[in-house]
This record gives structure tokens, sequence and C-alpha cells, in this order.
């Protein structure tokens, strides 16, 4: 039983690493990103090949957060010409394309047949309970570092710098600022975010395969922070666990509601996420934990 | 605060569960075998999932009405894949470590497979999978020797159209793929197996999902005169695929798996176009006493024939050898049923066909179980060779004209 609590645990805490970068972007600076799970991607596979060509993971983590820090770079260019809509559409491609690249590049990523066989985090440790537990600690630590770190950013001049990007990106140049440089900075920090988790997802799952990094990741990292409240580390978090705790909750909701198989749980399931989703859009939009003063 | 509060909502999940799991313990007999149901039943395994779910409580609804298994009755725990590697690793966990299951049965996909493959041989269980990649059968999947494959290969579909390519007389095969694991180990299984028998691809393509039009694959094709086009496809691109090419009027034969050419192939494009295509698929042991059970359970529940879905018929088949083996192993300790699994289905031994037959004859003696998906016999990687059957589509038809065995 413990061991599953903690599987749910590791992976709500890798969603909400990528929650957090999300949010950061869409809550401050206003950029909205349907390609946040190309860099999850990005951070997968360059963790799992590095570590499966015997570099320490140590390392290998620390390469998928560069490198996805990196692949954002050229897309926060062009987040300089491109605003709102514009932008979610070339970052859709973007995750796109990085799964297609992932899927052609055989010679690299074994294209659709995936990579198996990934080490575990703590493969030092007894199989079982202790190496998932050190998993979900440092994955915490991680968690609570990333919270840290973007708490840091809202509060200082930085942070109103890139909220004053969102509310009036005119004015901010009139002042003198740079819009375009503060646009980057907080795409790569949370694309490397996503690098991050990518890297935990890859050793956690052990097994990564291109049609894992569909937008359907992103989409649920959307569903998650417009549930909890955008621009929020409480919302990321609130939205992130309700999402999860729902999605897997509802495995053992079967065993008190009688009559329903497991064909029409799963239906219902998708059926709740979706009136959840235009219920909140329409009466909450700032989300549970957003700010109740204003609309 | 984030702690505290992700362990107190999934606490309380847990904690929900617990009276039901003691509950039912305590409910049956002293220890139930429990087993579990991994089933696609959302996502790209949607049409299937339902059906294998279904048979697997079937076959163990026979099982316990035969007296069950050891002395233990069967036990389902049923979860969804969502034909997704992490939801199916999620729930994989919870079947092993909530439910405390013995075994679990039916992934269907490769992704989905090889992705839950450690977790039940970390746990010391069986997997028993209906997937196409060659990586199940070898370590680190197969490191334990715990994972059972109740699907052909990819590989084995490829060596079966090059058999069917043979004995058709062609000369100048090409392949098309889809491109994913599936599509292209079949192409890739074609392609070795054809050249194998010294024969040569005139051209080959691999064509990303999802496109409106194919007619620059196609064309790059056809450019080579192929005599006949080797596909690894899916109904959706086939169609495409199919229609480009009648318009653009050259002539081809096309030798297409049968989860592709099929009767949705034939409504979408009418008989004139799918004229003389040639649909290979595994065959169900149709002709097996253990079929006709099968198919009557699945009339019982889906309210449609057994043909309708193969892989149902494997999941019957994953049940009812499971319950021979613990029979034949006497305990429900899953290293020695393990080792039963090949005596069981295996030749030499009574011939049965239901887990009722099988355990009357295990008091005299070694059984082979027949089974409804195909004869049903491992080789050393815990893979099955089921028969592959050659149909030509005639009249809008798809008229089966003869089986090859590989």
């Amino acid at each position: 039983m413990l061991s599953y609590l903690l599987a749910i645990a590791i992976i709500t805490l890798i969603y909400l690493l990528l929650s957090f970068g999300l949010s950061l972007q869409y809550g401050s600076v206003g950029l909205i990103n349907f390609g946040h799970v190309g860099f999850f991607a990005i951070g997968a596979y360059t963790s799992a090949l590095l570590a499966l060509s015997g570099v320490p993971l140590f390392a290998s983590f620390c390469a998928a957060a560069i490198a996805a820090g990196l692949a954002a770079w050229p897309i926060g260019l062009i987040s300089l010409r491109l605003r709102d809509d514009y932008f979610a559409i070339v970052t859709l491609g973007f995750s796109e394309t990085v799964r297609i690249i992932i899927v052609s590049e055989k010679w690299l990523t074994n294209g659709v047949q995936g990579v198996p066989g990934i080490p575990r985090l703590f493969s030092s440790l007894p199989v079982g309970l202790a190496a998932q537990l050190a998993t979900a600690g440092l994955l915490l630590a991680v968690c609570v570092g990333a919270a840290l770190v973007m708490w840091r950013i809202i509060k200082s001049p930085f942070g109103r710098v890139i909220q004053a990007i969102r509310d009036n990106e005119d004015a901010l140049k009139a002042l003198g600022k740079d819009p375009a440089r503060f646009k980057i900075q907080v795409l790569m920090l949370s694309a490397a975010l996503a690098g991050i988790a990518g890297a935990f997802y890859a050793h956690y799952i052990t097994f990564i395969i291109p049609e894992q990094f569909v937008p359907l990741v992103t989409f649920y990292v959307w569903m998650a922070i417009i549930i909890g409240g955008v621009g929020r580390i409480s919302g990321a978090i609130v939205g992130t666990v309700l999402l999860m705790v729902f999605l897997e909750g509802s495995r053992f909701m079967r065993d008190f509601i009688p009559g329903v198989s497991e064909v029409e749980m799963a239906s219902l399931r998708i059926g709740v996420i979706g009136l959840l989703l235009i219920l909140f859009t329409l009466y909450r939009p700032q989300g549970l934990m957003g700010d109740y003063t204003k609309r | 605060m984030n702690r505290t509060r992700r362990e107190f909502l999934a606490g309380t999940a847990g904690a929900m569960a617990l009276p039901l799991l003691t509950g039912s313990g305590f409910a049956q007999s002293e220890g139930t075998l429990r087993i579990g149901a991994l089933n696609p039943v959302t996502g790209a395994g949607g049409p299937y999932g339902e059906g294998m779910q279904k048979m697997i409580l079937a076959a163990a609804d026979a099982v316990n009405a035969a007296g069950g298994a050891a002395g233990r009755k069967i036990e389902i725990f049923a979860e969804d894949t969502q034909t997704d590697p992490q939801a199916a690793v999620l729930a994989a966990k919870k079947l092993i470590e909530v439910n405390k299951v013995q075994a679990v049965l039916g992934t269907w996909s490769s992704g989905v497979s090889l992705a839950v493959v450690p977790l039940t041989n970390d746990a010391g269980i069986m997997l028993m999978n209906t997937s196409g990649a060659p990586a199940l059968s070898v370590p680190p999947a197969n490191e334990k020797g715990l994972s059972y494959r109740f699907q052909a290969t990819n590989d084995r579909f490829g060596r079966a159209f090059a058999e069917i390519a043979e004995k058709e007389g062609f000369k100048r095969p090409a392949t098309m793929a889809f491109n994913n694991a599936s599509g292209i180990g079949n192409t890739e299984g074609f392609k070795k197996a054809w050249e194998a028998k010294g024969g040569e691809i005139v051209s080959s393509v691999v064509y990303e999902p999802k496109q409106t039009s194919y007619s620059s694959e196609l064309m790059q094709i056809l450019a080579a005169q192929p005599d006949v086009i080797v596909m690894g496809s899916y109904v959706g691109d086939t169609t495409i695929i199919l229609r480009e090419w009648y318009q653009a009027g050259q002539p081809a034969k096309w030798i297409i798996p049968g989860w592709a050419a099929n009767s949705d192939l034939v409504a979408a494009l009418g008989p004139d176009v799918v004229e003389g295509i040639i649909s290979v698929d595994s065959v169900s042991n149709e002709e097996a006493a253990a079929y006709t059970e099968y198919d009557k359970a699945y009339q019982a529940a889906m309210g449609k024939p057994g043909s309708d879905n193969v892989y149902a018929a494997m999941t019957w088949d994953m049940m009812t050898v499971l319950a021979l083996a613990v029979e034949a192993a006497g305990t429900t300790d899953m290293a020695k049923v393990n080792e039963k699994m090949h005596d069981v289905a295996n030749p030499d031994g009574t011939t049965v066909s239901s887990f009722a037959e099988g355990k009357e004859a295990l008091k005299s003696g070694p059984i082979n179980y027949e089974g409804a998906s195909s004869v049903l016999d491992f080789d050393a990687y815990g893979d099955v060779t089921p028969d592959f059957s050659a149909s030509v589509i005639e009249d809008g038809k798809i008229n089966r004209h003869y089986v090859v065995k590989i």
C-alpha cells in the first residue's frame, strides 16, 4: 500500500515541477505555452541516454536541465514576435517537432521502439520501498527548492517586472525595461524545471517511448493550474494534487459505487474532468487558490 | 503544506480502500487467488480492452465453477491502462501493492507491457501480454522468464507476409510502414525473412501517422514498379493510401495486416478499390473446442461473435492456462506455478480445451492445453507461434484462402 502511495506521490511531484513552470510562464509573463511536454521529453531522453552510456545520474540530471533550458532559448526569441494564441500554436508545433525528431533519429533514441532498461535512482538501495522513499524525498526537495526559487522570483524586482510584462508590455518598454530578456529567462528557467521533471520520469518509469510525450501531458498540466489557480505556487500545488488524486482515487471509487464496471468508470473519469474544467472556466476562472477579490 | 495535503488526500483514498480489501479477503474462502486484469479499456486499445477484460472475468468464472485452481477460488481485480505507459505503471502498482495480485494479465500495447514488466519482475509475478515488440522476449524485460506473450511478435507477422508473398509468386515487393513499433516491426520482419529467401525489396518507406494525404510516399513506392506492396499499417492510413493508389491507376497487389484490411476498410472504400487485396491475420484456433467455449462466453458478454476480437481470445487463454498451471503445481506459490506454465500448455500430454477438462486430466498425467487463440505452445522465450491466414477480398467479401504455418 505504502509503495503505491509513494508511486502516486512521485508522479504527482513530477507533474508539480511541470505545473510550476507553466504557472510561472502564464501567470507572470502571460505566455501561453502549449508545448511544455517538449521540454519534458528533452529532459527525459537526455538523462536516459546519458545514464545508459555510463554518465553518473547526478551529471545526467544536470544535463537534462541544461538541454531543456537551452532548447527554450530559440522559442524565447520567437516569443518576442508572437503574442498569445500565435505563440501557443508555435509551442504546440515545437513539442510535436521534438516528438517527431525523437521518432525519426533512430540511431540515437531507438525511435518508436523506445528506450528500455533506464537505470533507477538509488539503485544501490534494495528494490522496493527504500529506493522509492529516497526518490520521493529527493523529488520533494527539488520541488521545495523550485517553489522557493519561484517565490523569490515573484517577490523580487525581477518578478514585478515580469508581472508588468503581462499587464502592459508597452508601458514597461516606455520605462526603459527590456521585456524580451525577461521573457527568455522565464522560459528557459521553466523549461529547465520541465527537463528535471523529465529526468525523474525517465529514471522512475525506466522505459520511455515517444508516445509518452504527447500534447495530452501539457494539457493535464494546464488542467491542474486552471483548477488550482494560475500564477500562484499554491495554485499549482493544489491543482496538481487534486488532479492526480482524482485520477488515481477514482480507481477506488468503483469499490463504493456498485454496478459500475472498469469500462464505465474509465469513461466517467474523463467525463468528470471535462465537466470540472468547464465549470471552473465558467464560474471560477481564477482557480481555487486564485485571488478572490477580483474576477 | 504541500506534503501534508498530499498525504492527507492520498491517505484518505487509501483508507477508503482498506476495509474493502480486508472485507473481500475474509468474505471468500481462506485466501482466494488474486489476479490482476490490466487492459486498455480507454485510449488506442479501447476497441479491444473491454472484451479482453470481460473474457478474463468469464474464464475466471469458468475456473471457479469447476471448483477453483489448487482448491482456491479466483478473484479478479480489473484496471484500465488507458493505453498509456504512465497510467499503466500506476495501475500495476495498485494491483501489486494494494490488491496483492499474483499475476497480471492482458497488457496490450508494447509500450505499456515494457513499462509494466519491470514491476512484475520485481514482485516475482507473471505478466501476460498481447504485445508485438521483440524486446519483450529477451532480457531485461524477460530476464526472469516471467513474461508470456499470447500474440505473434511483429517479426512473426513479417515472416508470414514473406511466406505468402513467395507462395503468390511475387518478385518485386515494396514496403510501407506506419511509424510506430508495430508498423515498422511488420515490414522489418518481412524484409528480414524475404532477404533470407534471396529476394530483394525494391523500395520501402516509413510514413508519419495522421496525415491527410500520403501521395508523396505512395508515388515514391510506385516509381519502383513493385508487383506487390507489403504494409505495416492501420485502417485509417490504409484507407487514404488505397484511395490515392486507386486514383493513380497503377496496377499493384497489396498484402495488408488483418487489423487494417478488415470490413471497415471495405465499407470505407467500396468493393472495387479493395478487390484482390490479401489480408493476413493470426488465426484464432477456430476449429478447437476451446474456441467454441470462448465464442459462447464472448457472445454472452459482448453480444458479438468472438471473431470480433482476437485479443479477447488471448486473454481467455491467459486465465485458463494460468489456472491450469496453478492446478498442476498444486500451490499458489508463483515461482512453482511458473515452472508449470510450459508443462500444461505444450505438447506431450492429454489434449484438453478447458479448465474443467484439464483439472480432471491432470489427475492421471500431463496435459496439453489447446487454446482459443492458438494451439498455445510457448517457446523458450514465453512466446507463442499462431498460424496465419491469407484472405483475399473478393466482391467486397473477405474470403480466407489458406493458412500459413511459420
